[in-house]
């Protein structure tokens, strides 16, 4: 191994590990080892990151409070520090992270409202794409509509949850104290979309996710609806078109 | 005759003051078209495939010349770079064709973990070799010529060899690539390993500075009570920097210059005033030294 | 279960399809103030399109927190949610309130 190497083997080690001691060969001109100058870059790499998943995650981070998210969002740096320089993808594992992360375990819903904060940064960064325009949509034959496959807009993301998390993340998004909010009152579906550069997060009604899954995996319109049906039978199909088309998800629609 | 190249398409950058570029400030920038020289910003934050930040940018790159500042690419690691990294770093470049490319000496990815820190490296001439082998492969990549950045560091090592200059004279002999010579890090790195930063900047290779760098740093101390600085580009830059700037403008004549305020990033007038003070200071001089090709 | 052998047909597909596209006909996908609310004119913490924080070529004054989460308390806003005993199950799915409709969250 060359001594540079070695030299960053061992630092790498002690910037992560607050515990170990400043590696050899660190000095400043008045000691060896200075501990409060090592400290400098433990602090520069922890403070960073942390609050990069603060500007990440701001409504988990609004739902614990600053220290409390402080305190969760630096263990699961330590735990899963960044593996590439490119910042903004960073972050994919803390839903996961706040599943298991035992001081968050009386919030079985924080894990959801995490994936969808995910889920609004990865619609952040998605490719551009047209949605599908009106001229494209009046040249489609409407008796061919049950054998057409839709093509999602790179940014759309489908968020499922036994809990409200759409609700839970639009109060906490809003200025002001959020309401009250049953956590057991059922189940919440969440579309993400981007038709230009702002993110938007809709409510999906009933049936409407499965519609979507369905469409996802390449089932034809038809069968998407049926798969809807079977879901919930109080699925709307044309309240279904008519608002994935409107909320710029869907960027062509293909004939079988 | 300036040795920096403006790369083919590119608007070269005009030896005026330049500011790092914040979306918060994009509408106010758009609309009132300040007179900024040209706009500085990351490249990995633009490293995304689409959306607001591609959007911002490219509606900047429009009106105004662009640099590029790289803060990930981990030159000064002893493990190979990461060419997917490099590529994502090129396609930047070839999007929005700025008129410089700069990175850091420093590291900041050990073993496939990034640790979003701008780390120190020993001046030795292992430390040498792949800083020089990483450069060139930089620039093999890009096609063009790299600017390097003078680190603030806060600690140092026992193994190095030479002294920061004669580390950086040696990396720009060897490579061509030239320097960029952040002021403010001279005084933080001068500070806390108690050298003088007058001396260091008079001896500093002027005719291969493309670019200077000015932020703002915070005060604390050391181990044993001294002082210790922390570069931190979040405050205005301090006067006894701006001393050593008007210093360095009038021994090297005028050079591109930014204005860095990266955290608690203020209100788009304030920086418009750091701005016009470096320019009042770039005005004084005309005369650009520079080395002979 | 009706629904396993529910066939929708093709001629109702053909007609929600066709109320779809004269529902959504006029109205622009991507609003025309889409671009101005992204300017930053937007009201604070109504931006939908600032990402956080990016990258950094600087280091910081301000000290990390090493707070406990084993023993602190939560201080935000989690209280306004409340939590039932035991984990929720998928039943909940079909149990949701209706009348959702594609609306912002």
């Amino acid at each position: 191994m060359s001594q540079l190497s070695e030299i960053q083997t061992g630092f790498a080690r002690a910037v992560l590990n607050a515990k170990d001691p400043v590696p050899e060969g660190v000095e400043s001109h008045l000691r060896t080892k200075p501990l409060k100058r090592f400290g400098v870059y433990r602090n520069n790499v922890y403070v960073s990151l942390v609050s990069v998943l603060e500007g990440r995650f701001p409504v988990v981070a609004r739902l614990l409070g600053e220290d409390f998210f402080k305190a969760t969002a630096r263990v699961f740096v330590e735990q899963n520090p960044p593996n590439s320089p490119v910042l903004m993808r960073y972050g994919g594992q803390f839903p996961e992270f706040l599943e298991i992360f035992e001081p968050v375990a009386d919030l079985p819903w924080l894990g959801d409202v995490a994936r969808l904060e995910w889920a609004w940064n990865l619609a952040y960064h998605a490719a551009d794409r047209e949605p599908v325009g009106s001229e494209a949509l009046a040249a489609i034959d409407p008796s061919t509509a049950a054998s057409l496959h839709a093509e999602f807009h790179p940014a759309v993301q489908l968020i499922r949850s036994v809990y409200p998390v759409v609700t839970i993340w639009s109060e906490n998004s809003k200025d002001g104290e959020p309401d009250h909010i049953d956590a057991g009152a059922g189940g919440e579906d969440g579309l993400i979309v981007r038709p230009g550069i702002a993110v938007e997060v809709r409510h999906l009604p009933l049936g409407g996710a499965a519609f979507i899954a369905a469409l996802t995996k390449g089932k034809t319109l038809g069968e998407a609806a049926e798969a809807a049906f079977e879901e919930d039978t109080a699925f709307d199909l044309q309240a279904n078109i008519a608002g994935l088309i409107a909320s710029g998800a869907i960027a062509e629609l293909r004939a079988g | 005759m300036n040795r920096i190249q403006p790369h083919t398409g590119s608007s070269p950058i005009p030896a005026r003051a330049g500011v790092g570029f914040k979306p918060e400030h994009f509408g106010e920038i758009l609309e009132g078209r300040p007179d900024v020289g040209w706009f500085e910003v990351h490249a990995e934050n633009y490293m995304g495939d689409g959306g607001a930040p591609h959007h911002y940018l490219s509606a900047i790159r429009e009106h105004y010349p662009l640099s590029v500042h790289g803060v990930g690419l981990s030159i000064g690691a002893d493990a190979e770079l990461d060419k997917e990294h490099l590529v994502a770093l090129k396609r930047v470049c070839d999007r929005y064709e700025p008129g410089l490319v700069s990175e850091h000496l420093a590291w900041s990815t050990h073993d496939g973990v990034y640790l979003n820190d701008l780390l120190p490296v020993p001046y030795s001439s292992e430390t040498l070799a792949r800083v020089c082998e990483h450069i060139e492969q930089v620039q093999d990549v890009l096609g063009r010529r790299m600017l390097l950045e003078n680190p603030s560091t806060y600690i140092k090592f026992e193994s190095s060899e030479m002294s920061e200059l004669e580390f950086l004279r040696a990396i720009v002999s060897r490579t061509g690539c030239g320097l960029l010579l952040d002021v403010n890090n001279v005084h933080v790195s001068a500070t806390n390993h108690a050298y003088d930063a007058t001396a260091y900047l008079d001896a500093f290779p002027y005719e291969h500075v493309g670019e200077i760098h000015l932020g703002g740093h915070a005060e604390d101390e050391g181990d044993d009570g001294e002082p210790l600085l922390i570069d931190d580009h979040a405050s205005a830059v301090a006067d006894i920097v701006w001393g050593l700037y008007d210093r360095t403008i009038a021994r090297c004549g005028p050079v591109p210059t930014l204005i860095e305020w990266d955290n608690d990033v203020p209100a788009w007038d304030k920086l418009k005033d750091e701005a016009a003070r470096a320019n009042a200071i770039l005005s004084k001089t005309s005369v650009r030294h520079v080395a002979a090709e | 279960m009706q629904s396993k052998t529910r066939k929708i047909s093709s001629l109702a597909i053909a007609g929600a399809f066709a109320a779809s596209v004269a529902a959504v006909g006029a109205t622009p996908v991507v609003a025309a103030d889409d671009m101005v609310k992204c300017y930053g004119i937007a009201k604070k913490g109504e931006n939908d399109c600032k990402a956080g924080p990016g990258t950094s070529c600087s280091g910081t004054s301000s000290v990390d927190y090493q707070g406990n989460a084993w023993k602190l308390v939560k201080k935000g806003t989690c209280g306004q949610v409340s939590t039932p005993a035991g984990k929720g199950s998928l039943t909940c799915l079909t149990t949701r309130p209706s009348g959702q409709n594609y609306q912002c969250g």
